[in-house]
Order: C-alpha cells, then structure tokens, then sequence
C-alpha cells in the first residue's frame, strides 16, 4: 500500500455512540460487535424504545451478559439470513426519529446496511463499528458474485473460481471491495497470496 | 454569466400581494428544461441601476415553451420587487439566468413532505410535477395569512387532491409540526419554504425528533439588507469601489465592471465566496454558508449578502 494515499470510497468506521434526539435505537450486532454493544450500554442507558439483534458466533458470544443489560429489547438470533428476516420485519413498524446502529465485520455490517437501505435510511442515518475481524467482502467485476469474509491479498471468486486481487475500492451500493482477475494475462501465475486482512 | 433574452408573455395578479409572470424567449425558441425546484435570477434595470434577484421556477419542468415565475411585493424591499409589479407588463424585456437547482428532490426518499409559508409555495410548484409524474408518495402542507393570500390553493387542490393541507393563519388553523414529523414512516425527507421562522421552527423539530440531517431539506433565500454605506480595494482589478446604502456589496463589484460568480445572490449557494485579504474593521456576515469558524475567521465573505463596517477592505478580485 502506498503511503499517505487515502482512497476516498473506503468506508470509515468509527465507535457507536448513542443519538442524542433519537426517538427509538434499533442496535444490530454480530460476534465480537456484541461488545460493541456492552459498551455502548455502559454509556447510557437511554430511556427510548430499544430494539437489539444480536447474532452470537464461535468467535465471541456476548448473549449472556447482553441479556442481562438489554433485558426487554434483545432478540438473539443464529444465522445472518435470520437477523437480515428479523430487522426487515422489525423495520416496517418504524419511523423517521429511529436510529440505527450496526457492529461487526464488513460484511455483517453491509448486509445489514443493504436492508436498512430499502427502507430509505442512508449510509449517513446509521452508525458502524468495525470489530473483531478486517475480513473484506469482494464483488468480482467479471461474474458479478460477492464472496465474504475474505483475509488475503488474493482471492478465490465463490461464483467463478477465477483468482482475484483484493482492490482498495469500496462500492456502498454493492456494499464490497472490488475484486480483479489477478492472472488474466498469464494463467496461473500468482503472486503470493498473504493474509492481510485477518 | 450568460443570460437569455425573454419577453414577458402574461401577468395576472395572483393575490393582492403576489403577481404571476409568464416568460417566453424573445427569439421564440424553447427554454431549457429544468428540475423541479430551480430558480433563475431575474435581472432588470431599475432607473439606471441593474437589479438581479433570484425567482423560483414554478410552471412544469417539462413545459420548454414559456417559464413561469411568482412575485411577492415586498414592502420593504430595495427596488426589484415593486418593480416588477408596477413596471413590468406584457411584452417588456428582460433578461433572466438559466436554472439552477439548489433545492432538489432526494432521488432515493421513500416519501417527501413539503412544508410551504406563503410565496415559499413557488419552488413546490414545479416539484409536484415532478411527484406526480414519478408516482412517488408526498404531502403538501401549506401556511398562509388569510384564504384570499393562499395563492394557487384551488390549482394546487387539482394537482395534489387529498395530499394537500391548507391552514390560513386567519381562520387559526395552525400546523401541528411535532404531530407531523413523529409518525413518519422511515425514509421520509421533509423540504420547507417560506418565512424565516417556518424555516426555523421545521429545521429545529425535525432535528428533535431525530431526524437525520440530509433528510431536512430547506430553502430560504435572503435579500439584500441596506446597511451604511463603505468602500472596497478589488486587488486584482486594482480599483476602489463604493458600496452604496442600499446595494450589495456584489451589485457594486458589478456596477464597477468585474466580472463575479453568483448563483442564487441570496447567502446559501457558496457561489460568490470570496477571500479577504486585508481588513480594518468588522465584516458583517449575513450568509447562510460560511460556517461559524470561518466567519470569525475574517478570511472570507459572501459579497451577495455580507457588508462591512470597516476603513479598509481588500477583496481578492
Ligand atoms: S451567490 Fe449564492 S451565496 Fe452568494
């Protein structure tokens, strides 16, 4: 990586915070975000309505202790496909005044994003925290397939099998780094391929 | 700044207040398409001195033949809007910008609520083309004085059905803004024109309610006040230039011959920005677009509304 050199698509992450004129908080988490979440509670106890999703994994679970914070707003779920089902229905019954909050891996926090996102709540109308992991979600631009959780410079493609170089681009509407066909001029041969997103 | 010649083609008092013109191009040909909720500033010559002031576009956005605009006589105003009500009539000649749109439609809004304060009605009209065209979902809330100056309410009602609210402040209908923007489904984006405590008040609940700031749209332009008069060094024309009572600081700067950026002379574009170089005095800020830093800063001014009450001013012109 070059230095000094700032790729403006790159998202910034930054520490949850609760919104002050919020009307309602709807925190949604993953794994390691789930202290995120314990820390966000340690702030403040707001008197609005809450609602907390939180998606324990083998890496981290904080259920136990959120359940004890978060008494009557926490729903634990299992699966990322059952979080995204429960925040599409827990979104319809909300309105303009909630705030949303989401901690997580990239691709976590962008999936949830990518829902929020058909209810017309914007990039700038919710908060992320970036936690446990640098993983990055990649779009391939040959085949149009999003392979997640991906911690090296280079990549297999899930829908292609094509090897692709991790770019520093960021599409928020896609909600990935772009990836790039490595060998394209000379099939099969790869630089070396490190961890560097881990 | 290139102009289009037009002519106007009808006048019809609106309201006993408002006047409605409609422009066609002296050369007939059409006009530029627009989106909803551009302006143009309107440049006419009032007794020797050229007054530029900037009008909402209110007829279809698709409509190239003619453009329409709406006057409020202001009372106190210096000049430009007196004179479009008692001197303009059909068939005079002005001279008009071509739009611009500093007051659009949020592309991704789920649902657009659109607060109006009498004249600030205008920027709407071309809007709710827009809505309707695009089927998208809206409400129309619109304030006024008393029912003879809620200009357009019975045009308005053809257009936008039950979307429409009206309330005429003499018959003590009031607008509710807590009860409106709390139960608002998510992806809501508010607009509000009109005067400038409507804009405040709307601004300022929407923010309570949590609303997030890209979704509180607002356009308000400010007039030019008159001030006390004072004097300015243009260093890069290298020339001095008296800044009169009652004329801006940028009517002067073109009065004088130079050449200056403007785009809605009324404090909120940031168009005009200009940096100061040397200052003896107080600059008094009365923009919407600097922030607060950079005003007292002293670097920079808003030539279109700011003066200043100084000996010495250099401006990097
Ligand atoms: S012309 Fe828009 S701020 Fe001065």
């Amino acid at each position: 990586m070059e230095r000094g050199y700032w790729i403006r698509s790159k998202p910034v992450y930054t520490s949850l915070l609760w919104h002050e004129k919020a009307t309602s908080h709807l925190v949604v988490a993953q794994s390691q975000g789930g202290m995120a979440v314990l820390k966000l509670f340690q702030l403040m106890h707001p008197k609005q309505a809450i609602t907390v999703l939180y998606m324990p994994h083998a890496e981290a679970d904080y259920s136990k202790t959120l359940i004890k914070v978060v008494p009557d707003g926490l729903q634990l779920l299992e699966t990322e496909q059952e979080v995204l089902a429960k925040l599409d229905s827990v979104l319809h019954g909300m309105c303009m005044g909630m705030r949303l909050y989401i901690a997580g891996s990239e691709d976590f926090m962008w999936s949830v994003a990518k829902v929020a996102n058909k209810f017309g709540i914007e990039d700038a109308g919710m908060m992320k925290e970036l936690t446990g992991t640098l993983a990055r979600p990649i779009y391939c631009v040959h085949c149009k397939a999003t392979t997640h959780g991906v911690t090296t410079n280079i990549g297999e493609c899930s829908g292609c099998g094509r090897m692709l170089f991790v770019r520093d681009h960021f599409s928020r509407k896609l909600g990935a780094y772009m990836g790039l066909m490595i060998d394209a001029e000379s099939p099969g041969e790869l630089p070396d391929i490190e961890e560097i997103y881990p | 700044m290139s102009m289009i010649d037009i002519k106007v083609a009808a006048v019809e008092q609106v309201t006993p207040l408002v006047k409605h013109f409609t422009f066609v191009k002296q050369d007939g040909s059409p006009f530029p398409a627009f989106s909803g909720g551009s302006h143009v500033v309107v440049s006419m010559n009032v007794a020797g001195r050229v007054h530029r002031n900037p009008y909402s576009l209110m007829g279809s956005p698709v409509d190239t033949g003619s453009y329409h605009i709406s006057v409020r006589k202001q009372e106190q105003s210096r000049g430009g809007s007196v004179f479009m009500h008692e001197s303009v009539e059909v068939g005079t000649s002005l001279q008009i910008t071509y739009p611009v749109n500093l007051f659009s439609l949020a592309k991704k809004a789920h649902k657009h609520i659109l607060i109006a304060g009498g004249i600030g009605i205008t920027p709407f009209m071309s809007q709710l083309v827009d809505l309707n065209r695009l089927n998208s979902s809206f409400e129309l809330h619109y304030a006024f004085r008393s029912p003879e100056h809620g200009a357009f309410a019975t045009q308005l009602k053809t257009i936008c059905n039950d979307k429409l609210h009206c309330y005429a402040d003499s018959k003590g209908e009031r607008l509710d803004l807590t009860a409106l923007l709390s139960k608002q489904p998510l992806g809501t984006h508010v607009y509000v024109c009109g005067p400038n405590p409507m804009v405040v008040a709307v601004i300022e609940t929407a923010r309570n309610l949590g609303w997030p700031e890209n979704h509180i749209h607002s356009e308000q332009f400010l007039s030019p006040g008159i001030g006390e008069p004072f004097k300015i060094q243009l260093a890069k024309s290298n020339i001095e230039v008296h800044v009169p009572a009652e004329m801006s600081m940028l009517e002067a700067i073109e009065a004088a011959g130079v050449e200056a950026d403007y785009l809605c002379r009324g404090g909120v574009c940031g168009r005009c920005e200009v940096n100061v170089l040397e200052s003896d005095g107080a600059l008094l800020h009365h923009d919407h677009f600097l922030t607060d830093a950079e005003k007292a800063s002293g670097k920079k001014i808003m030539p279109c509304v700011s003066r200043a009450r100084c000996d010495r001013l250099v401006l990097d012109l």
